[in-house]
């Protein structure tokens, strides 16, 4: 069986994320929204030595670098708002499936902004999302 | 016409914000990762993270919540979410279609549920277990 390159990426992102959306839940449990995402950031420093590239950093596109800045800032936005979500009484197994409906939004402007196009079968799965944030938020 | 309780809970609202923000969020990383490696990317994307939490930490006015347990939380929560965004930022870069590498990684909620009702012992009620399963099934469909 051909699996795809991204596949086993795909794998590390499923592990990894299940996990968070649990420690999301049990961080709001002990602290505010916005501490809990404070020491989430914390977190994301403890990697940064790991993570340094040197001076090639300099070699990259003001453009691209700014995407790469935008996409930390609307992460982060992001997981303020699902923390908050969690501590204003959100179950953890309702709004960790309903937040990650985000997909839709790139399914829906990835053609616009990214020229790929989206097949019909893609456009009954948008329904099915809609259908399931219905019934999550029941 | 009466509205609809959900639209009236703090936490929907929340939740739909969240499903905006992180559509934002995967886009620029798509964007970003098409010239730049997972690891700067990460990197990067940190710095952008960054300025978010010290404006909190302005908001609540510096004060500190003293959980060794919830800090212990929030910063394995950091961890984990930084190494899945390293292999993201991997998978994007890796030139798949970017609707489908995001549908697919964002399967990661069915991992979260079982650990929340097996852990938390949160109850599901009947027509969120069929959420779940549309959620699924859009899911798997995003990724075929």
């Amino acid at each position: 069986m051909h699996l795809a390159p991204w596949f086993w990426f795909a794998v590390v992102v499923l592990v990894c994320w299940g996990i968070v959306g649990l420690l999301q839940k049990l961080s709001t449990n002990h602290l505010s929204a916005e501490w809990a995402l404070i020491w989430l950031v914390v977190g994301f420093l403890i990697l940064q030595p790991w993570l340094y590239p040197g001076n090639v950093l300099l070699t990259y596109s003001s453009r691209s670098l700014l995407w790469a800045l935008l996409s930390g800032v609307f992460n982060a936005l992001g997981a303020w708002a699902l923390l908050a979500a969690l501590k204003s009484g959100g179950k953890a197994s309702v709004v960790s499936p309903f937040t990650a409906l985000y997909p839709l939004v790139v399914v829906l402007v990835a053609p616009l902004i990214l020229h790929e196009s989206i097949n019909l079968l893609q456009g009954v799965g948008v329904v099915c999302a809609l259908a399931a944030v219905v019934l999550l938020s029941t | 016409m009466p509205m609809p309780a959900v639209l009236k809970a703090k936490w929907f609202w929340y939740s739909l914000l969240c499903v905006l923000c992180w559509g934002g969020w995967a886009l620029c990383s798509k964007l970003g990762s098409n010239e730049i490696p997972a690891r700067t990317m990460q990197f990067i994307f940190t710095f952008g993270a960054l300025p978010v939490a010290v404006l909190l930490l302005i908001l609540k006015r510096f004060q500190f919540e003293n959980s060794p347990i919830g800090i212990f939380y929030g910063t394995a929560n950091g961890v984990l979410s930084g190494i899945g965004g390293l292999a993201l930022f991997a998978a994007y870069r890796s030139g798949g279609n970017t609707s489908v590498i995001t549908a697919a990684t964002a399967l990661y909620p069915m991992i979260t549920v079982l650990l929340a009702i097996s852990i938390l012992r949160e109850r599901l009620t009947w027509l969120q277990v069929l959420g779940l399963g549309f959620a699924a099934a859009a899911i798997i469909i995003f990724s075929l």
